[in-house]
């Protein structure tokens, strides 16, 4: 027993010191689960709410009412009003809610249009305008809103029921349908036959907002929604064949991307240990020389991935690459440019290849994480939808998205998702110049 | 005139000085030995002169050029034999030649003819072409020099280039390096290993502390010590309860199978000291007389061992 006692603590004492052991085996999966966590809730975050734009045309209480039952939930945040160029706030039109949806801003709106419910209609009338580039998102999205009408149908029922029925026998059949049915009530139940009539036409707006909604009307959502008009239009990506795949694939190739290009830029390291790096210091070669020629050789490799990448979700997925190639490329490069610099950064500042490992698998999943390689960026709660714009993986997925579903332009793309890219690599490139600087490697 | 010079050369690492204002000559055609214990800062100054490492002060003048003056294509005219073996070891021989070889700007037919011209010289002709990693260690070492003079350098530093071979090998590295310093080639070669310096060099510097402590030909530096000999004790049980008479005598170093005697008065005859043992009952068989070596050379210089 005592020699198992001895030999746990040697590997407990040897495990206590590997510091990148340590980080990875509590802080990454602690990091992870924070994330995780707020995203599918039972954590202290909240998962953050998804801004829809609410355009209310109709002048009628019901809108109102549902216009205000959205402004209330838990997953949606409504926008009603954006800054114009002189800074001043204005409402978003119903064809400026189309555009901020087109261009990505938003990712759907809801309109509440003019003829929503009008005195003889026999439906409520929507306009949905929406971005499926989060397939999650929007799910989520679309499912809120119908709850939240849903919910109040019930209540509408006979009004929008006997309304299709009007409309089914036509305007004389159904008056002399309801004046036969109060006759005969009258004759049996001893009333006044046009206090029938007047209770089977009349409808009091007000009972039906004083009531609350009912969440367990999801099983009469199939009859209830023949009395909707949900006229929804997907204004970006229709036409892609696998919107899936063309969602997904940027972010889990900027992940890779990054493994693989954090591995290229440590190989330093391997060289420093095998002795190589000496041999070529003391030939004729100046060191800045071997650093820039590991840079060019990493972000080749990573371009050379990220196309082959690509390519396979072209062949295997029929992810659409060539519609948009030129600029593709341009944000292949920048991405791989963006992450060199990172592993650059990584392995200035490590003091060992082990070291260097630990640090960079540690921020790799948790800038894949926070950057929405694996989830919408918007489902965080706002804390971490802000920490997330500052990880290289938030813009280059944007910028894949960009590309693949927006099909942008190059000035689309330059500001700021190619800037903030370039700007990246720029910074993280003078910071592990002068890491290196410090520690005389170059 | 010397082909390099090194002067009042000073390095310090944290705080801690590695070369303390270090001055050497070395002659075109010399094959020069730096002899130093573990950490005396053979290899710091071997970093120095091939530039890997800044001096902190001093000069080192290759061709009386400072070479922080000069471009690097100074580098040209050196050729350096790392510790370690500094080879991708997942590459071909033929490949790693290749590779080291194209960073010095020569011609490809000129590359060609060298590469053929090396591994003849260590030979690995027939090996060429297999993976390094497949290599025993001593083929490593001879792979592994053979890099380091691909370029035809006019000086070769060798940093401990033997370190961790088999004595087969270690003797055909010995033969190469004779041979090129035949050809004209002016090598530095650091050990700690004095009979490595006492075998190739024709001169020598003893480091200690980062302080060049002696410098000269071998015979020079023994000239140092007041007894050209020494008196080699053989190990045995009747020996080691008398140490503490023998040290009375003078300077006591012990290797493996001798304690050897420096005797502390040098005006005595060798024959009155084995007299003096014997009174103190060391019998006559035990006793041997050597010629001196580097190593007491440095334990007269330093009062400690090489290998301490």
């Amino acid at each position: 027993m005592k020699n198992i006692i001895k030999l746990l603590r040697k590997d407990f004492i040897r495990f206590i010191i590997d510091k990148p052991a340590v980080m990875l085996t509590f802080l990454v999966p602690a990091v992870l689960i924070v994330i995780f966590g707020s995203i599918f809730g039972g954590g202290k975050g909240s998962r953050g709410k998804i801004p829809i734009i609410i355009v209310n045309e109709s002048g009628v209480e019901l809108a109102d009412f549902i216009e205000s039952e959205i402004d209330s939930s838990t997953s949606l945040r409504s926008v009603k009003t954006i800054s114009d160029d002189s800074n001043n706030v204005i409402d978003i039109s119903h064809d400026k809610a189309k555009e901020l949806v087109k261009t990505g801003k938003y990712p759907a709106a809801l309109v509440i249009p003019t003829d929503f419910f009008t005195d003889t209609s026999s439906a409520l009338n929507f306009k949905y305008y929406y971005d499926p580039r989060n397939e999650i998102e929007s799910q989520l999205i679309q499912g809120t809103i119908q709850k939240t009408i849903f919910a109040k149908m019930p209540q509408l029922f006979p009004l929008l029921m006997q309304r299709q029925a009007e409309s089914f026998m036509g305007g004389e059949s159904a008056d002399s349908f309801k004046t036969e049915i109060a006759t005969m009530m009258s004759e049996y139940f001893d009333m006044d036959p046009d206090s029938i009539i007047e209770s089977m036409t009349s409808f009091d707006i007000t009972e039906l907002t004083n009531q609350n909604g009912d969440d367990s009307t999801n099983e009469n959502f199939d009859v209830i929604s023949n009395l909707i008009n949900f006229e929804s239009q997907q204004l970006v990506g229709a036409e892609i064949k696998n919107p899936g795949v063309t969602r997904i694939v940027g972010g889990w190739a900027i992940m890779f991307l990054l493994f693989t290009l954090t591995g290229a830029a440590t190989s330093i390291f391997e060289e420093m240990q095998d002795g190589t790096l000496k041999r070529i210091f003391c030939m004729p070669i100046a060191r800045y020389q071997f650093i820039f020629s590991k840079y060019i050789y990493s972000i080749s490799l990573g371009v050379v991935q990220l196309i082959v990448l690509f390519l396979f979700a072209y062949f295997l997925y029929d992810v659409d690459i060539f519609s948009n190639i030129g600029n593709l490329l341009v944000i292949i490069f920048a991405s791989a440019a963006a992450a060199v610099a990172f592993g650059m950064i990584i392995t200035a500042a490590s003091k060992s290849l082990a070291q260097a490992n630990g640090i960079a698998t540690l921020f790799i999943l948790i800038m894949s994480a926070l950057g929405g390689s694996w989830f919408p960026v918007t489902l965080f709660p706002d804390w971490m939808q802000v920490i997330s714009k500052f990880t290289l993986t938030y813009w280059s997925v944007e910028a894949f998205l960009q590309v693949l579903w927006r099909n942008a332009s190059f000035q689309d793309l330059l500001f700021p998702y190619l800037l903030i890219l370039i700007l990246i690599a720029f910074v993280a490139n003078l910071i592990a110049i002068n890491l290196f600087k410090k520690r005389q490697v170059i | 005139m010397p082909i390099l010079e090194i002067n009042e050369v000073v390095k310090t690492f944290n705080g801690l000085s590695a070369l303390k204002k270090v001055n050497l000559g070395i002659k075109k055609g010399d094959f020069f030995g730096l002899l130093g214990p573990n950490g005396a800062g053979k290899s710091t100054l071997m970093n120095c002169i091939v530039g890997y490492l800044n001096p902190d002060s001093g000069k080192i003048l290759l061709n009386s050029n400072n070479i922080t003056d000069l471009d690097l294509s100074y580098r040209m005219d050196i050729g350096y034999v790392p510790q370690e073996i500094a080879l991708y070891q997942e590459l071909s021989a033929m490949q790693n030649l290749r590779i080291f070889g194209g960073f010095y700007n020569v011609s490809k037919k000129y590359l060609n003819e060298r590469i053929n011209s090396v591994l003849n010289l260590v030979q690995l002709d027939d090996r060429k072409n297999d993976i390094v990693k497949t290599y025993s260690g001593g083929m490593k070492r001879r792979l592994n020099l053979a890099v380091s003079i691909l370029h035809d350098p006019k000086l070769i530093l060798c940093d401990e280039p033997t370190v961790g071979v088999d004595p087969q090998s270690r003797n055909a590295i010995f033969d190469m390096l004779a041979e090129l310093n035949k050809d004209g080639k002016t090598i530095l070669y650091t050990t700690h290993y004095m009979e490595e310096a006492e075998r190739l060099c024709n001169r020598l510097a003893i480091i200690d502390y980062g302080k060049i402590i002696a410098e000269g030909t071998l015979n020079d530096l023994i000239s140092l010590l007041e007894k050209r000999e020494t008196i080699k004790i053989r190990k045995a049980p009747e020996t080691k309860s008398l140490l503490e008479s023998i040290k009375n005598l003078g300077d006591l170093g012990e290797t493996d199978f001798y304690y050897e005697l420096i005797p502390s008065n040098s005006s005595k005859l060798n024959s009155e000291i084995f007299s003096e043992l014997e009174n103190i009952k060391i019998p006559p068989h035990l006793l041997e007389l050597s010629r001196a070596s580097l190593e007491d050379v440095f334990l007269n210089l330093t009062g400690r061992r090489l290998r301490d």
